[in-house]
């Protein structure tokens, strides 16, 4: 079933998380199992539909019918590389400090995990500026819409899915890192 | 009538829904705190509760407290480590000749909390909504449930705690739209949920916890404090009981008090222990305890999706949230100053009265939208877990999975279920497994849909669904260690004829480990920052290190235990010269 009319939500690109939340937690408060009338099937559609629209990827491909990951934006073609040396340099790092039992191994690898945490820092900080660009973009398109173009939708609806799928592998990465010097 | 009850580490709860208000109910000393102990006389029914705890310190070995962070588990946990038992069965205790199940015991608790209740209402009371740690898994809260049922009750609901005292927070402010955080540090276990109130839904965006952590290690940290100036020689159990409760008295005191004497009379034969305490110091034993709050809270928020300066009120409860170290930590984390508008202890209790109401409908226009903690997954093809419902899902949920066969005439395949976070599948919570069987077929054809649903309690149910005709129909999950007694005793017997010979080479190996891992480390450090240390403790250095270099090679374990420790403490001012210069 279509997600923004469980949700009672109007069909455009542009949706708040508060908008969504607040349509979500009105509907599903009534339909959940423990209220008299309630509806379990009813509140995990809900759910679902929830979850769909409050990720733009998975929004807009909603709206444009298109299905996932068919192109490569630039811009992820560009960050990607830098993205999976610090990934990759992150969980090394991360291995070898729980791995230490010892003070003073661990004091050692304390610079290199504060220079790394700086690194994720400045690229979780490049990200955001690709995702701000993302939602003016966004923007532009629920300005125009219903009136639109299949094709940059489904162009944003995978650059989405990608400064996504990054953030919150940075994210991961540098709360691990966190809880282990803090 | 639905009760509800604070099933908690140290101390029980029961309450009732009473003409539109909840209402905790006191025993026949007026007491509505019931101490969570258990004392099992030689004949007769078990003694429970401030009278329990009593018996504890003449016949500890009689006596079981702290139940709670033994049931749902299995022997070789790290928290059932002082327990002896078959690694992978689940634990038991045991009393009066008997093992007894936590289960069992739990149940105990429960009965007295169901006559309490009954003997103040003049009525039965036979349906109960229980409370649970959020962070407890499937075989926790599963275990809890049978706790229930044990004692008679039928249970409506196993709660989340924390869910449950923002319950009884929002109860008087259903209008309000608001984030909040619940930091619930209680004796035993700890949890932080973030919740959206939004015109009575309660609704549950993430939770985070640890269910070994609680005023219970507090009080040990503290037992530790006091033991350090006693000169005790021979610690007995029934020592270790009146230690216990001198500490966890202390701690309390403390909370209002800068410093106490904490007085044992006739502690050892005729020695009695005078022990001053300072405020002070039982927070820097305590520090590092509670600072391990501090990793759930920053794992919440993420998986919350929020900064800590979004939320509106930071809710402390649970008994530990008492000590002022507690609310500056907590403070310090978010940012703010928290809220400790609710009562400690009953808060909890007070909410699963509300859930109760809730179910049974006196409650209307309230909803609790719950998560479940841990992802839910199951084993793949080279040992990684394949998450199905991930954590912090709304509850109840359901998720399909269809399983085919991977060659021509495959009859089954066997599923292993798993709960948890780590990639790899052993590092994650084995809930047990299931057989699926295929008909007859050609490779990749045969299909069984399995649907795996997590209810309102948070406990999975496993359906297989037959696509042809649609009949879906329960899989029992085989526990993850069904060993017969005899594979036991063998598995038993076995690893104690060779414990003798492998402990030496363990704790050499161990050491050898440590050796390999120091050597490298201190020579990187010198080659650092030797230059700003004096002469004489680089030379000490080098000398310990030569030392420790030397009884690798002698292969003499009691000397290379005591060369590491030589060296452990020569570098101390160099490795807290490191740790300076990185953080700058």
């Amino acid at each position: 079933m279509d997600p923004f009319v469980l949700l009672g939500l109007s069909r455009r690109p542009l949706l708040s998380d508060d908008e969504i939340g607040s349509a979500y937690r009105k509907l599903a408060g009534e339909s959940h199992p423990d209220q008299s009338g309630g509806d379990a099937g009813r509140f995990r559609e809900l759910g679902e539909a929830a979850a769909i629209l409050h990720d733009p990827a998975r929004r807009l491909r909603q709206l444009s019918g298109s299905s996932s990951g068919s192109l490569l934006p630039p811009e992820a073609a560009q960050l990607f590389p830098r993205i999976a040396t610090i990934l990759q340099q992150a969980d090394n790092l991360i291995e070898k400090q729980v791995a230490t039992s010892n003070p003073l191994a661990k004091a050692l690898l304390l610079a290199p995990l504060k220079n790394l945490s700086a690194d994720l820092d400045s690229t979780l900080n490049q990200l955001q500026e690709w995702r701000i660009l993302l939602d003016q973009e966004l923007a532009e398109i629920d300005v125009r819409w219903p009136e639109h173009d299949p094709n940059p939708i489904s162009l944003l609806a995978d650059s989405y899915a990608y400064a996504n799928r990054w953030e919150s592998q940075l994210r991961e990465r540098r709360l691990a890192m966190e809880s282990l010097s803090g | 009538m639905i009760a509800g009850i604070d099933l908690g580490t140290t101390n029980s709860l029961i309450g009732v829904y009473e003409s539109g208000f909840p209402t905790l109910l006191a025993d026949s000393e007026g007491r509505r705190l019931i101490p969570s102990v258990v004392f099992y006389p030689e004949n007769g029914t078990p003694v429970v509760g401030s009278e329990g705890l009593r018996m504890q310190a003449l016949h500890p070995e009689r006596s079981v407290s702290s139940v709670k962070r033994l049931i749902g588990r299995r022997f070789g946990e790290e928290e059932t480590k002082k327990l002896n038992g078959p690694t992978g069965t689940p634990v038991t205790l045991p009393i009066n000749g008997q093992n007894l199940t936590p289960e069992q015991v739990s149940a105990e608790i429960l009965k007295k909390l169901k006559a309490v209740a009954e003997e103040r209402l003049g009525t039965a009371v036979d349906r109960a909504v229980i409370t649970v740690p959020a962070y407890f898994n499937d075989a926790q809260r599963a275990a809890t449930r049978r706790a229930g049922e044990l004692a008679g009750f039928v249970v409506e609901r196993i709660l989340s705690e924390p869910t449950a005292a923002a319950l009884a927070y929002g109860l008087d402010r259903l209008q309000e739209n608001s984030k909040v955080a619940v930091y619930d540090f209680g004796g035993g276990t700890f949890d932080l949920s973030i919740l959206r109130l939004d015109n009575g839904v309660f609704q549950v965006l993430s939770t985070h916890g640890d269910t070994s952590l609680g005023g219970d290690d507090l009080d040990e940290a503290i037992a530790g404090l006091l033991l350090r100036d006693a000169r005790i020689t021979t610690l007995t159990p029934e020592m270790k009981v009146r230690l216990k409760e001198a500490s966890r008295a202390a701690k309390e005191l403390l909370s209002n008090e800068e410093s106490t004497i904490v007085r044992l009379p006739f502690m050892e034969g005729s020695k009695s222990l005078e022990i001053p305490l300072a405020r002070a110091q039982i927070e820097s034993a305590c520090e590092p305890i509670i600072a391990k709050t501090r990793a759930h809270c920053l794992r919440a928020l993420e998986d919350a999706g929020l900064k800590a300066e979004e939320l509106d009120q930071i809710i402390l409860v649970g008994g530990s949230t008492r000590m002022p170290l507690v609310q500056r930590l907590a403070a310090e984390i978010f940012g703010k100053q928290p809220n400790l508008s609710q009562h400690p202890d009953e808060a909890v209790a007070l909410g699963a009265v509300l859930q109760g109401a809730i179910l049974e409908g006196s409650l209307q226009n309230v909803a609790l939208l719950d998560v479940t903690p841990l992802s839910l997954g199951i084993e793949t093809f080279g040992g990684l877990m394949n998450v199905i419902i991930p954590r912090n899902t709304t509850i109840p949920a359901k998720a399909g999975e269809m399983f085919t066969n991977a060659v021509a005439g495959q009859s089954g395949m066997k599923i292993i279920v798993l709960q948890g976070e780590r990639e790899l599948a052993g590092d994650n919570w084995s809930l047990g497994s299931f057989e699926i069987l295929f008909p007859p077929s050609p490779k990749g054809t045969a299909r069984v849909g399995v649907q795996f649903s997590i209810d309102a309690d948070g406990i999975l149910q496993v359906l297989a669904r037959d696509t042809a005709t649609g009949s879906e129909k329960i899989v029992e999950i085989q526990s993850a260690v069904e060993v017969s007694d005899e594979a036991v005793e063998a598995m038993l017997s076995g690893s104690l004829e060779h414990a003798f010979e492998d402990m030496d080479a363990r704790i050499f190996t161990e050491a050898r480990l440590k050796a390999e891992e120091m050597l490298p480390a201190v020579k990187a450090a010198l080659e650092q920052i030797g230059s700003e240390l004096p002469e004489s403790e680089i030379l000490e250095i080098r000398e310990r290190s030569s030392e420790v270099q030397a009884a690798l090679e002698s292969k003499e374990t009691v000397r290379l235990k005591q060369a590491l420790a030589a060296l452990d403490n020569a570098t101390q001012t160099l490795a807290t010269r490191l740790l300076e210069k990185a953080m700058g």
